[in-house]
């Protein structure tokens, strides 16, 4: 077991970002434009874990806050020409501002089924407002993105976009991690197991509501954001109730509550339907007959499988 | 949508009112049936919408391709969707019952979802038309028209609720539901198969989706997709009547779809879509037992 060893350290985690430095040398435009793809659904997944995974809340709204990361960053840089890395930054804190307005029917006492559908509600209200604000939105048709710039330099192909993306993503998965890892985290699984039991050992738990909802905005409204500026094309039927199956199975195939499942969730469900697209209704077969596996024989998701033979996940993001 | 041009202010509320209850009718037909898995099994079936489909496409393959005549072939639809909620209930519900609310909302998504990749293998996104048995006529009340498939909408919905205010007030199947609500356990100690139980309401709630599938199918033709939207409408109308509520379903659906309709045709019609979303928000917000609900709110 001893050379072994090194599967136990967390810090072989870094070597995944390290490693993805090269693949911009190795790969197509193509498989390019997938791999920053996946880093968007990355962010997608993680924030929408923290709040069905790790906070235990059957909350449906996740398509809203990436179309509402999307619009704003789309937004400011079409009619304010904002610089892209500003216009992200708007695009993560509006989207927190959504989770915390979110978070209020949670706190008024929405649960379970109820709060899946004042949710549902939500997410097609703001599709409608994409649509009917013509003179902002640009209504169905949707809005070309500006190319975007860091410190003066033009992200114009999907190499130089995915340097930037992939720092977003290690940040935001790092702060993620930490914060799951830390006294706020342990009081978001608490609230999910048990909230009673939470409240009475003086865990304010309204606070931690908020506080989950609104950091699973940023991190998805961040997603929208590099969304915008990676398909520089934005419109309401992107964040449809499907867009929205798709980011649930994402969360669930992958692994609820754990951090690796949502990475490796959002590598399977956006690189496998690349390879069926032609074939009509099998994106959907694939994506359904996952999530029957799942629940029926693999509840922890496929990340319980990689840790089996990674110790360091099972440690650090994944626990039963 | 079909509002009247230059009429008079009454007979434009008259007309309003009219369509807005054939529309209703629909809304009510989807709420019952989830209304009756919901009671019987605690479940959400978010597929439910699917299964609309699916049973509006059993129709079609069978009249088409089969070349079953309509009446047979609607028959056997409701049948063969009986079949389906049976089996949803028996291989993958019945499995992780004991599981979270999630795992649940997450298998019925999963069934709806596995439906319409199947219809959109074949069908891709095409929109057939559906075929109608009743010629298309209009009827005139004074000066409120109605059409021949406003009445059968309306006349199937109202003994199909007949039918099931029957079923459940008369006979024992109320009582049953009612205890196995309460509590499974309690319900198995006193005699009842609960598992059967749980199926058999599957099924029914399938095939009552079968038969929505069937009357809306003719008015908005026949696509994979066709359900999205009769989805949301089915829990708004839930929602405003109260959650669980058998009453409240059929009541909440006509008053959303008499509601659609006033907004339509004295707002807008591109509020029509958001009558439904606004009705889910502000009753959960300010009501959330609905008219005929019970207690929902959890508080800590």
């Amino acid at each position: 077991m001893s050379d072994k060893r090194w599967l136990s350290e967390p810090r072989i985690f870094y070597v995944v970002p390290v490693l993805a430095l090269a693949i911009p040398i190795l790969v197509n435009d193509y498989i390019q434009y997938i791999v920053n793809l996946i880093l968007v659904y990355v962010l997608v997944g993680v924030g929408f874990n923290i709040v069905i995974g790790n906070l235990g809340q059957l909350a449906f709204a996740n398509a809203a806050f990436f179309g509402i990361g999307a619009y704003t960053t789309g937004l400011l840089m079409y009619h304010f020409q904002v610089p892209f890395p500003l216009a992200l930054v708007a695009g993560g804190l509006v989207g927190a501002g959504a989770g915390a307005l979110v978070s209020l029917p949670a706190l008024r006492g929405v649960r379970g089924f109820y709060l899946a559908i004042i949710t549902l509600a939500l997410g097609e209200l703001m599709r409608w407002v994409y649509v009917h604000a013509e003179s902002v939105t640009l209504g169905s048709m949707g809005l070309h993105v500006p190319l975007p710039f860091i410190g003066g330099i033009a992200l114009k192909n999907d190499y130089g976009k995915f340097y930037v993306f992939l720092f977003v993503v290690v940040a935001l998965v790092v702060s993620t991690s930490n914060l799951l890892r830390s006294r706020f985290g342990r009081a978001f699984m608490s609230i999910r197991d048990n909230e009673l039991a939470a409240a009475s050992v003086g865990i304010h738990t309204a606070r931690y509501i908020v506080l989950a909802f609104a950091w699973s905005g940023f991190v998805v409204g961040v997603g929208g954001g590099l969304y915008a500026a990676l398909v520089r094309q934005v419109s309401p039927e992107a964040f449809n109730l499907l867009e929205l199956i798709v980011h649930f199975a994402i969360v669930t195939i992958g692994g609820l509550a754990s951090l690796g499942g949502s990475i490796l969730g959002a590598v399977i469900l956006t690189a496998a339907p690349e390879f069926i697209r032609d074939l009509p209704g099998f994106e959907e077969l694939l994506l359904a007959t996952l999530m029957l596996v799942i629940l029926l024989f693999l509840p922890r998701g496929f990340v319980s499988i990689l840790a089996r033979f990674i110790p360091a996940i099972r440690d650090r993001y994944y626990r039963e | 949508m079909r509002a009247g041009t230059a009429r008079s202010g009454e007979s434009m509320l008259a007309q309003l009112v009219l369509s807005g209850i054939s529309q209703g009718c629909l809304y009510a037909l989807v709420a019952l049936a989830m209304t009756v898995v919901y009671r019987a099994t605690t479940v959400v079936n978010f597929g439910h919408g699917d299964l609309l489909m699916a049973g509006a496409f059993a129709v079609y393959v069978l009249v088409i391709f089969a070349k079953v005549p309509f009446i047979p072939a609607a028959l056997l639809a409701i049948g063969l969707l009986f079949a389906t909620g049976v089996g949803i209930q028996h291989w993958l519900i019945r499995p992780i019952l004991r599981g979270p609310h999630l795992s649940l909302a997450m298998m019925a998504i999963a069934v709806g979802y596995f439906l319409r990749g199947v219809a959109r293998v074949f069908w891709g996104r095409e929109v057939l038309p559906f075929p109608k048995i009743y010629p298309d006529k209009s009827f005139f009340l004074g000066s409120v028209v109605l059409n021949s498939s406003d009445l059968v909408i309306t006349g199937s919905a109202i003994a199909l609720f007949f039918l099931l205010w029957l079923l459940f007030a008369v006979t024992p199947v109320g009582k049953t539901a009612q205890a196995v609500f309460q509590s499974q356990r309690g319900a198995a100690l006193v005699g009842i198969n609960v598992g059967a139980f749980h199926g058999a309401m599957w099924g029914l709630g399938a095939a009552m989706a079968a038969v929505g599938g069937i009357l809306i199918a003719p008015v908005t033709l026949l696509y994979p997709d066709m359900s999205a939207s009769t989805l949301i409408r089915g829990f708004a109308a839930m929602t405003l009547g109260g959650f669980g509520s058998f009453p409240g379903a059929v009541i909440g659906g006509l008053l959303l779809g008499v509601m659609e309709m006033l907004v339509g045709g004295y707002v807008g019609s591109r509020f029509i879509d958001i009558t439904a979303y606004l009705v889910i928000i502000l009753v959960l917000l300010v009501r959330p037992v609905g008219l005929f609900g019970r207690q929902v709110v959890v508080r800590v």
